[in-house]
């Protein structure tokens, strides 16, 4: 059996052996009677940083939030690591989810605690780790995102980059290596973004994360994805996967084409023959 | 994990996952192994250690980075390059100090803190009473511009949606008051006097003032927690960005509302409070006539103008106490919350000083 090193030190079967991060099969998913997608399916490979974009109100938060199991999609599966989060119930479903690290849009962290303790809130929740381990493992985390003279500082003290660093260090602090990110370069400044995209980055080469990014950033999806999956509200599928660099100059759909060059409807209206 | 002692030294073995879940004993028991062999070199077999998340990783930094007698180090052996580059690239010096605690504030300085900020309130306070005057001012000189529309708004959810928890509360009070000043009149045959009580009592003081306590509970608290969230928003930035005071733009139709609202609302606890008293008289034989009658000796004119005039005064303290607190809003999650908690609890206390202020004037 051929093995290959994880980053992370385990001896695993080759990745071809083990199934997707994420498997979504044939999802259909909205709100009550309003459909934002239906028969979506796509794969997130281990090791991959998959981008969900498209326009505003083209359900890529949803998508993500089905994916995480905050939402029940109307039909379909979505796989984790090989298992069902839609059928999953209970502890079951709460183990899952904690399988996957999860960055909200301005960070979530908790506003009465500390930056440290936010990170340790996992531990503290859920390991018999003594406070010294805990607070070592809390530590080395903020080191990796580059958050480390942070520790003692409040959430409120933060700046939008800072809030997001800090999210991405407690989404790993269960050892999760599937991180969902959600707009993380939201109104962030070009430098924080290009930081941050770096991050990413290193946690994917240095770590073998596997990330699913939201973002309609064009430079950050240039930057650190390795494909894409395109969602367009009007016709609720999905209209283009595939790496960003092939679908901004070679795609066949319009809209895609749109998306990557940044053009106006005007501007495209007056390019049609 | 195992620990074996060779001839100098410890050996500890780390085998299979090292996860956040599974972690905890083996890095107690790691612990207490290098604890019990303070002088002994100790080398960790990491050869079977097939996997190591985050605090696995911690782990093994935790052992390699322990200050002990040159004799005594801690030697990884074995272990996969990829782990070893990833503990490697921490820094023992960057973790010699403790974690930071929560800033620690003595008794002395807290009660500076509290002081200066209290300070800091009063100084608030009297500048927005002054706009709130300006403002008022203002809407008595130039009716036509205020947001009658807002006022008709505002006053419709702070009173007729109030009306039911009101007359439920004025009546309780009338009630209890009876009774209890009853039976202890009923000793000295006095009943009749009761009356009397029920409706100065309730003209004079408890309608107003319950009504007021409520208001303050549940408008008090709305209006803090609206104006709280429109800061929180942005949305006070936008309203000044084009121009606008937002004083006369959010606190003013608030203002007028709660000062006309309030003594209509006191009128209504006033009356369902004192036939709530009639109740009660009747089960000491005092029939309504008689109540009614009693009532009319005992209360003139001057009680209920008196208990209307504090009620609207109440009113104007609610809405501007809630409102200031509005706009004071912090920022964070927790500071919509604040404020709102705030506003009540203010609104409670001036209620309390506004009516004792009004009981030395009027005495």
């Amino acid at each position: 059996m051929l093995q290959t090193p994880n980053p992370l030190g385990s001896v695993r079967p080759a990745s071809s052996e083990r199934p997707p991060a994420i498997s979504v099969r044939g999802l259909k998913m909205g709100y009550g009677t309003r459909v934002l997608l239906e028969n979506a399916s796509f794969d997130v490979k281990r090791g991959e940083i998959m981008v969900i974009l498209g326009g505003s109100g083209s359900g890529k938060s949803s998508l993500m939030k089905n994916i995480i199991g905050l939402y029940r999609p109307m039909d379909g599966d979505i796989l984790i690591d090989g298992t069902s989060i839609v059928r999953a119930r209970g502890q079951d479903k709460a183990s899952l989810q904690r399988k996957l690290g999860v960055m909200y849009q301005s960070g979530a962290l908790f506003g009465s605690l500390t930056v440290l303790e936010n990170v340790r809130f996992p531990l503290d929740q859920f390991t018999d780790l003594g406070l010294g381990e805990k607070n070592l493992t809390a530590r080395m985390l903020l080191r990796q995102v580059e958050m480390g003279y942070a520790e003692g500082f409040m959430p409120g003290a933060l700046s939008g980059g800072m809030l997001k660093r800090a999210g991405i260090a407690r989404a790993m602090a269960l050892g999760s290596d599937i991180l969902t990110l959600d707009e993380p370069s939201a109104g962030l400044d070009p430098i924080t973004a290009a930081n941050l995209d770096r991050t990413i980055l290193s946690l994917r080469e240095d770590l073998g994360f596997t990330f699913v990014v939201v973002t309609h950033e064009l430079q950050s999806i240039f930057a650190i994805a390795d494909r894409a999956i395109m969602l367009d509200p009007v016709s609720r599928s999905i209209i283009a996967e595939g790496k960003p660099s092939e679908l901004c100059d070679h795609s066949d759909d319009p809209r895609v084409r749109q998306f990557f060059n940044r053009q106006s409807d005007a501007a495209m209206h007056k390019a049609k023959p | 994990m195992s620990g074996l002692r060779t001839d100098d030294s410890v050996k500890v073995v780390l085998e299979g996952r090292i996860t956040a879940y599974t972690a905890a004993p083996i890095w107690k028991d790691a612990l207490d192994t290098l604890a019990r062999n303070p002088d002994r070199p100790i080398v960790v077999d990491a050869s079977r250690l097939e996997y190591a998340d985050d605090v696995g990783i911690a782990l093994l930094f935790d052992l390699l980075r322990r200050d002990r007698p040159p004799q005594a180090k801690v030697e990884m052996r074995d272990l996969a390059s990829n782990l070893a580059a990833l503990v490697e690239a921490f820094d023992p010096k960057d973790f010699a100090q403790p974690p930071p605690g929560r800033p620690q504030i003595g008794i002395l300085e807290h009660i500076g803190r509290v002081a200066a900020q209290e300070v800091a309130y009063v100084k608030t306070i009297a500048g927005f009473l002054g706009q709130c005057a300006g403002a008022l001012w203002y809407a008595i000189r130039h009716r036509g511009l205020v947001r009658w529309g807002e006022v008709v708004s505002v006053a419709t959810e702070a009173g007729a949606n109030a009306v039911p928890i009101v007359l439920l509360i004025g009546f309780l009070m009338g009630v209890i008051i009876a009774f209890e000043i009853g039976l202890v009149a009923q000793q000295f045959g006095a009943v009749i006097f009761v009356v009397n009580g029920v409706g100065v009592a309730m003209l004079r003081e408890l309608g107003a003032l319950m009504t007021a306590i409520v208001f303050a509970g549940r408008t008090g608290a709305a209006f803090a927690a609206q104006i709280g969230t429109q800061k929180v928003n942005e949305e006070v930035n936008a309203i000044q960005t084009f121009g606008l005071d937002p004083v006369h733009f959010l606190v003013l139709p608030r203002l007028i509302a709660a000062a006309l609202v309030v003594p209509l609302l006191t009128v209504l606890a006033d009356v369902i409070g004192i036939f709530g008293g009639a109740l009660v008289m009747a089960t000491f034989n005092v029939s309504f006539v008689q109540f009614y009658n009693q009532l009319l000796g005992a209360v003139d004119t001057g009680d209920f103008v008196l208990g209307i005039v504090k009620a609207a005064v109440f009113g104007l303290a609610i809405a501007g106490i809630g409102c200031q607190r509005g706009l004071a809003t912090g920022e964070g999650a927790t500071a919509v919350g604040l404020s709102a908690t705030s506003a009540v609890v203010k609104s409670i206390v001036w209620i309390v000083v506004l009516d004792g202020i009004f009981t030395v004037l009027t005495s």
